[in-house]
């Protein structure tokens, strides 16, 4: 069994509101590079199910030179080979076109996982669009995955709950962020392991951009709005007023 | 009249010759220690003899205060007595038996004059009845009010038969005594034994008596001295041992672990990071192990046990104690019967090291198996977890702050460190940079320093000192931290560093030179305290009364204790509270506890209530931890806001002035 995971290292995810800032409508350089939340949460379910089932475990990415050093992560958590697509479009069918190529090169792909979606774009589109291209099934937000008579049985969280989900074949899986599957800190050995690791590098091929145009990226500014509650004698009432009023502002 | 040894036993020379195969079991049983004690890795400490009083790897003094004085044993004031009259008790009765034995081989006078009326007579009554009044008192308490802490998590068996037995001596000795001075004649100084001769007779049979008295009272002596090595009376020798290979540096030390095999593809096997199963552990742990006393003095004051945590330093001792006598070094189930959960629970507060008195060092035994869950098993509670990840990705634990780098002096002229001019880096470190309620020591001590006119400055960009790492386990993680520190201090030729975190100061003066980096820190309350001192500040004494709250790695794990109540006196009236100084109560937030969700009572709150009990106007402390997790625990008994940094106090009054 070979399951591919797919990690895309983005700009420190945590960068306070107050001291964000874009340079050519991206986040500013000066952001440490580290994985996708997300992505975290797909590899370390990669690698749980390679060790229930003595899978092997392939980290593809499309990004530039260097994220190898912040690839090596997921190496060391417990990935066999890392294969890079160098590029950096941020055009999501190009994206995938070049996930596809790489995955392609590998041999005998059954499964492969996907953060539900990146942290910088926030589009979770990518995945999608590239199961599409390579014909396999597409199950997104799910949160645990089991193999079952021969067949994967998924569970998939929703906003409003969960569904089980069963299927043969080969499939694209976003991941969602649930308790179990809590990226591991690597263990020292395997940090050191993951030096001497392959690392392909491919170079990247030209895909057909989508036809949309960014006009302009705006981030939020931060405001500050102080309101007084009516203090009532139960503080509980005061809790179910604030509840409401955050409520309304749309913010919970 | 002198005495004469041996006036009512035949070939009472006997007793001597049968002294000989006792020797070659209590030795058997002290080398079976041995034996257990030497599956542990030898550690060669490259420290041997640099300091003073230091002879090899022996630390004299130590031996000689808290292993032979055994002045820790005081600290219980009834508990000490007993014990204090039950071992110096046995030393003068013993050396009052191998005297008889020196008269009987040899003819040392001891029988005559002042020394046998105030040694040979009174003062080995008196230590008779010395040990047995210490008997009596640990039967008492062992079997009918045990406290807590010797049953919890389980009471020591065999303690009992063993005690038991050395009244039986005890016992038979007062007897044989009274016995010959029935016979002999009233013998001054024996109070014991002349009180008791007034139940014997004179007759044949009385004679008879005293002799069957005599042998048994000599067997069953050689019998207790030869069982003490296998029974719990054994820390009469290993805990002198322990002491003097104690190191008494307070608190503990981590020792460096050595990564570079790792790198090395030709290195066929792999150092095991921490520990997992006692085979791991150096001898001296195996010592620790063997030596416990099981008196759950650490268990007592451990924050931990105390509020309703599954963690026990007694509890992880003991079992490796029982499994170092069951000779399962080898089994590496050990670290999962302890459970990751109880091992992350320690707070590293050394509150235990402090009151062990067998001088054991279990935090370094929790910090082994905590080091050997993270490193080689990637095991970690989530939010420590999440906590190193920050650091390896941002260089700061603090994920998901609201703070920017640079939040904290926004609104301050802060100068930079310029290597050359400065003289001083003010280290922020990152609960100050991060966390907005200790972001205000750093405030306050930027004016404090540029009103004392000190040359100080800080870094443009700066990472954690690592010392959460450090803490939670993960030595590779803070190894890398450091150097990339000790790098960038190199560059701007830093010498001089003040410290607001005690946890910063620890790492700087404790790990950073062993990795090379050596600086003369000094503690934020240590430069208050100077600059209060030379004159450079002046501060009003005022009639408010401040509580001190100690932190554990500035007070127990680096003795300083007097600046910040120095400082803290000369700002107004300093009240303690009940457990201060080496036996403060941790805050709750050390060992990576900080992100801990915790189970059972919460300790920040037990410490704020204590500190609000003393009803001081201010609460202080210095250390931003401690600032914040007690500000934290006192919500739940007040709105005011009582806790402050010293420094906070101390800025306070220069506004005021
Ligand atoms: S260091 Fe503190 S928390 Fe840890 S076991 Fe000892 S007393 Fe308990
Ligand atoms: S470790 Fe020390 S304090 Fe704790 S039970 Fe053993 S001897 Fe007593």
């Amino acid at each position: 069994m070979h399951i591919v995971v797919l990690a895309k290292v983005v700009p420190d995810y945590e960068v306070p509101a107050g001291d964000f800032e874009l340079t050519n409508s991206r986040a500013h350089s000066r952001y440490k590079r580290m994985m996708g939340l997300y992505d975290e949460n797909a590899i370390e379910s990669g690698v749980q199910l390679k060790e229930k089932y003595s899978a092997s475990l392939t980290i593809v990415s499309y990004g530039i030179k260097a994220d190898i050093q912040v690839l090596r992560k997921a190496v060391a958590m417990g990935g066999e080979k890392l294969s890079l697509v160098l590029g950096g479009s941020d055009d999501p069918n190009v994206i995938a076109a070049n996930l596809k190529m790489a995955v392609e090169k590998l041999e005998d792909v059954d499964l492969i996982l996907a953060g539900q979606q990146s942290a910088d774009m926030d589009r979770g589109i990518v995945h999608g669009m590239l199961a599409e291209m390579l014909g396999f099934a597409f199950i997104p937000q799910v949160a645990k995955i089991e193999q079952e008579d021969g067949q994967w049985k998924v569970i998939q969280n929703t906003e409003s709950g969960s569904s089980e989900l069963k299927f043969g074949g080969k499939a694209v899986l976003s991941i969602t962020s649930v308790p179990e599957n809590v990226p591991r800190i690597p263990v020292v050995r395997s940090i050191f392991a993951a030096k001497k690791k392959p690392v392909v590098q491919l170079p990247e091929i030209e895909g057909d951009a989508m036809p949309v145009d960014e006009l302009s990226v705006d981030i939020p500014k931060m405001e500050s709005v102080c309101e007084f509650l009516p203090t009532e004698d139960d503080p509980a009432e005061t809790a179910k007023i604030l509840l409401g009023r955050l409520r309304e502002e749309r913010l919970i | 009249m002198g005495r004469t040894p041996y006036w009512n036993i035949d070939l009472g020379i006997l007793i001597d010759l049968f002294a000989l195969p006792m020797i070659v079991i209590f030795f058997y049983g002290m080398y079976g220690h041995w034996k257990r004690i030497r599956q542990g890795k030898v550690r060669v400490n490259l420290d041997l003899s640099k300091s003073a009083g230091k002879i090899g790897p022996v630390y004299l003094y130590s031996l000689l205060t808290k292993g032979i004085l055994g002045t820790k044993i005081y600290k219980k004031i009834y508990t000490g007595v007993a014990h204090g009259g039950l071992f110096w008790g046995m030393v003068v009765l013993l050396l009052g038996t191998i005297l008889v034995f020196l008269n009987v081989l040899f003819g040392l006078p001891v029988f005559s004059g002042g020394f046998n009326h105030w040694f040979m007579a009174f003062a080995l009554d008196f230590a008779g009845l010395a040990v047995f009044g210490g008997i009596l008192f640990f039967l008492v308490r062992r079997l009918l009010f045990p406290p807590e802490r010797l049953t919890e998590p389980k009471s020591r068996t065999g303690f009992s038969p063993i005690v038991l037995l050395l009244g039986v001596v005890i016992l038979t000795g007062f007897v044989v005594e009274g016995g010959r001075i029935a016979c002999n004649g009233i013998d001054n100084g024996s109070f014991m034994g002349n009180y008791l001769s007034m139940m014997f007779g004179k007759g044949d049979e009385w004679l008879t008596l005293h002799r069957y008295m005599w042998w048994i009272h000599g067997f069953l002596a050689l019998g207790f001295l030869a069982y003490i090595p296998y029974s719990p009376l054994v820390h009469l020798l290993l805990v002198p041992v322990n002491a003097a290979l104690a190191d008494p540096m307070p608190g503990t030390k981590m020792g460096l672990i050595d990564f570079s095999s790792f790198e090395d593809e030709e290195s066929e096997e792999m150092p095991v990071l921490g520990a997992a199963k006692l085979a791991d552990f150096s001898r001296k742990r195996l010592l620790d192990y063997s030596t416990c006393l099981w008196c759950g003095r650490c268990h007592e004051v451990c924050p931990a046990a105390q509020t309703g945590k599954p963690l026990s330093p007694k509890g992880v001792i003991i079992t490796l104690a029982e499994c170092l006598q069951d000779g399962r070094v080898e089994d590496d189930s050990l670290i999962d019967s302890l459970t990751s959960e109880a091992l992350f629970c320690c707070t590293t507060c050394a509150a235990c090291m402090e009151a062990c008195p067998a001088l054991i060092n279990q935090p370094k035994t929790i910090m082994k198996f905590r080091q050997n869950l993270v490193m080689e098993r990637s095991e970690i509670p989530e939010l420590m977890g999440k906590a190193n990840s920050s650091l390896e990705l941002r260089g700061h634990p603090f994920f998901g702050t609201g703070a920017g780098p640079n939040d904290w002096c926004k609104d301050l002229d802060v100068p930079l460190f310029e290597e050359g001019k400065t003289e001083y880096l003010l280290w922020i470190g990152c609960s100050v940079t991060y966390e907005e309620r200790a972001q205000q020591i750093a405030g306050s001590m930027v004016k404090i320093l540029s009103h004392a006119g000190t040359s100080f400055g800080i870094l443009e960009e700066f990472r954690c000192t690592g010392d959460p790492a450090k803490q939670m386990g993960n030595e590779f993680q803070f190894a890398e931290l450091a150097q990339q520190n000790i790098e960038d201090f190199s560059d701007l030729g830093i010498k001089k560093i003040i410290t607001m975190c005690p946890h910063c100061y620890n790492s700087f003066t404790r790990h950073y030179p062993k990795l090379g980096g050596n600086y003369q820190v000094i503690p934020h309350s240590v430069f208050l305290k100077s600059l209060l001192k030379a004159g450079r500040l002046s501060l009003n004494r005022e009639t408010n009364t401040i509580c001190y709250h100690d932190p554990c790695y500035l007070g127990r794990r680096n003795a300083i204790y007097d600046e910040p109540r120095d400082v803290v006196n000369s700002m107004g009236k300093l009240v303690e509270m009940p457990r201060n100084r080496n036996e403060s109560f941790c805050c709750g937030g050390g060992g990576g506890n900080y992100w801990a969700e915790e189970v059972g009572t919460r300790i920040n709150q037990v410490r704020a209530e204590e500190a609000l009990g003393t009803g001081a106007d201010f609460i202080a402390t210095s250390c931003p931890f401690c600032l914040l997790m007690l500000t934290d625990g006192a919500k739940k008994f007040t709105e005011d806001q009582k806790i402050f940094d010293i420094a906070e106090l101390v800025a306070l009054q220069l506004e005021e002035r």
